[in-house]
C-alpha cells in the first residue's frame, strides 16, 4: 500500500438542543458526506407506524381506508426501532409477520353516547409495548388551552356512531413510505463569510447605509448606533481641542478648567444619536457657558447576523446599484455546514444524528462484504467470459 | 457486483443494488481522498432502478480492495463523527446545567 487516504476528519459543535430540535455545525467535511447524513436522516432511519389496520366496526363519516391512512401517519415513540427487526425479516412469527417481537399491537374503541361530538383522538389508541405509544406533545405555546392537550385527532363521532379496530405497528424506513420518515425537516447551509470593506464603507453617508442595510431581505447588516466614534471636542469659548481618539464611549466626562475651578461634565452619548458628523451644543454650568462642538466618525456598518444569510446577492446588487461594487465581499467556506434537524417526535432528535450515522455505517458494511461473494460471478459467468475472452 | 477484466484488476465498475446517491457520493468522495485512486466517479443508470455504478481505476491495486479500503475510511469519519456528537451534546448539557445554576 502506498500511502495514507487524505481524508479529514469532521468536527462538530452543538449550538442548540432540545427534544425535538437541534442545531449544530459539522466543519472540515465535503458537502457529499453532510448531504449523505442528511439523506439518510430523513429517508433511511428506522422508526415504527402503523401497517395493518384491521376494522371492526366504523359508522363514522370517514371510511375505512381513510381511517387507516391517518392511523399509518400518527407518530410513534420509535425508540425500540434500531434493536427491532423488520416484519419480513422475522423468523420467530408463523410467517404473518405479527408476533412481538417484530410488531406492536394497538386497539381503539370509541362510541359516541350523548349529543356532543366526540373526538377520536390519538390518546384513544391503547398500545400493546408501553414504549411505542402515540408522540404526546407537551404544548408549551399556549398555557391556557393544553390543560386539556387532546392529541391528533382522527374522526370525529357523531350520535351512535362507532369506530373499533385493530392495528398492527412495523417497523419500516422513509423510503418505503413517508409514515416511517422520523425527520419534519432537516436542512444544512454552508457558513457563510462577510467582509465589510470599512474603507469604502466610511465614504457613504447615513442614508446611503441605511438603504444598504434594508436592502436585504433578512436582517444580516446593522447600523451600530448607541456607541458611536467620538473623535473630539472642540471647546468653542477658550478654544481647545481635546482629542478623544477613536474609542467608543456611552458618554464622555468633558474637563473645563476654568481660571477658578475646574467642572466636569458629562455627555451622554444616547441624546447625541440623531446627529450626523458634529453637532454644537452648549452646557450652562453654574457661571461658566462651555460651547462645544463634538466630532463623531460616521456611523458604523456591522454584522448583525451572518447566518441570516440566505444566499440572495440582493446586498451586493445594491453595492453595485449604488456605484461601490466591493463595499461587501461574501463567499460560502465550502466544507463549514450548520445543520437544522428537526424530528416529528418519534426519535429525539440528538437520537436521530447517531442513529444515521449507525445506519451509514450498516450500509457501508454491506457493501464492503459484498464484494467478497462469489454470486455474481457465478450468476453473470457468461459476462465473465466475455470480460476474459473480449 | 463487480464487472472488469481478469486481465486488469486495478480498473472496474461496482454495480450496487438498492443504493442511491446517499452512499455513491458519499463513498466518491472517500475514494477520491486514496492516493491510490486515479478515477473514481458514479452513476445512476435510470431513477426508477434502484442501482448504482461505482467505477474505480488504480495505480496499480486491486480495485476491490481499494473500494474496500475507501468504505472502511468512511466508516472511520463515521465513528469519529459520531464520538464527537456524543461528547459535543454531554458538554453543551453541561454547559446549560452550569447556566441554569448560576442563575438561580
Amino acid at each position: 500500500m502506498e500511502g495514507v487516504s487524505y481524508q479529514r476528519f469532521p468536527k462538530i459543535k452543538i449550538r442548540t438542543v432540545r427534544d425535538d430540535f437541534m442545531k449544530f455545525e459539522l466543519r472540515e467535511t465535503d458537502a457529499s458526506i453532510a448531504n449523505a447524513l442528511r439523506r439518510v436522516m430523513i429517508a433511511e432511519v428506522p422508526t415504527i407506524a402503523i401497517d395493518l389496520v384491521e376494522i371492526e366496526v366504523n359508522s363514522s363519516v370517514l371510511n375505512d381506508e381513510f381511517i387507516a391512512h391517518r392511523l399509518g401517519l400518527i407518530p410513534l415513540t420509535s425508540e425500540r426501532a434500531m434493536a427491532m427487526r423488520f416484519s419480513r425479516d422475522c423468523d420467530a412469527c408463523d410467517g404473518d409477520g405479527q408476533c412481538e417481537y417484530c410488531s406492536v399491537e394497538f386497539h381503539l374503541r370509541a362510541k359516541c353516547i350523548n349529543d356532543q361530538t366526540l373526538d377520536v383522538t390519538s390518546k384513544d389508541l391503547y398500545s400493546s409495548d408501553h414504549t411505542v405509544v402515540p408522540v404526546d406533545f407537551p404544548d408549551s405555546s399556549t398555557g391556557l388551552d393544553n390543560a386539556d392537550n387532546r392529541g391528533i385527532i382522527i374522526v370525529k363521532l357523531r350520535r351512535g356512531q362507532e369506530l373499533g379496530l385493530r392495528a398492527i405497528a412495523r417497523k419500516g424506513i422513509g423510503k418505503d413510505h413517508a409514515k416511517w420518515s422520523p425527520a419534519a425537516t432537516v436542512t444544512f447551509m454552508y457558513e457563510p463569510e462577510i467582509y465589510i470593506n470599512e474603507e469604502l464603507m466610511e465614504t457613504l453617508t447615513l442614508e446611503e447605509k441605511k438603504e444598504f442595510v434594508e436592502s436585504s431581505p433578512t436582517k444580516v447588516f446593522d447600523i451600530n448606533a448607541n456607541t458611536q466614534q467620538l473623535t473630539s471636542i472642540l471647546l468653542l469659548n477658550a478654544p481647545t481641542l481635546y482629542p478623544v481618539g477613536s474609542a467608543e464611549f456611552h458618554s464622555v466626562f468633558l474637563q473645563i478648567v476654568d481660571s477658578n475651578q475646574i467642572c466636569s461634565v458629562e455627555i451622554f452619548l444616547s441624546e447625541l444619536m440623531a446627529c450626523e458628523n458634529s453637532s454644537f451644543y452648549n452646557v450652562q454650568l453654574s457661571h461658566f457657558n462651555a460651547n462645544f462642538v463634538v466630532h463623531f466618525a460616521p456611523f458604523q456598518v456591522y454584522v448583525y447576523d451572518a447566518e441570516a444569510y440566505t444566499y440572495d446577492d440582493e446586498v451586493l446588487k445594491k453595492a453595485e446599484a449604488m456605484g461601490k461594487p466591493g463595499l461587501v465581499e461574501i463567499h460560502a467556506k465550502e466544507d463549514s455546514f450548520i445543520f437544522t434537524v428537526e424530528t416529528t417526535g418519534a426519535i429525539k432528535a440528538s437520537q436521530l444524528f447517531l442513529n444515521a450515522i449507525e445506519v451509514l455505517k450498516q450500509k457501508l458494511d454491506a457493501v464492503r462484504l459484498s464484494a467478497d461473494t462469489v454470486e455474481a460471478d457465478e450468476q453473470f459467468g457468461e459476462l465473465g467470459a466475455h470480460m476474459r475472452g473480449g | 457486483m463487480e464487472h472488469g477484466s481478469f486481465q486488469d484488476e486495478s480498473q472496474a465498475t461496482f454495480s450496487l443494488t438498492d443504493e442511491d446517491h446517499t452512499l455513491a457520493n458519499s463513498l466518491r468522495y472517500t475514494l477520491n481522498q486514496d492516493p491510490r485512486v486515479t478515477f473514481c466517479g458514479y452513476s445512476i443508470p435510470h431513477p426508477s432502478d434502484a442501482r448504482a455504478n461505482i467505477r474505480v481505476q488504480t495505480t496499480g491495486d486491486l480495485a476491490r480492495d481499494v473500494l474496500k479500503d475507501s468504505c472502511q475510511d468512511l466508516m472511520l469519519v463515521c465513528q469519529h463523527v459520531r464520538s464527537t456528537v456524543d461528547q459535543a451534546v454531554m458538554e453543551f448539557k453541561n454547559k446549560q446545567w452550569v447556566e441554569s445554576m448560576t442563575i438561580k
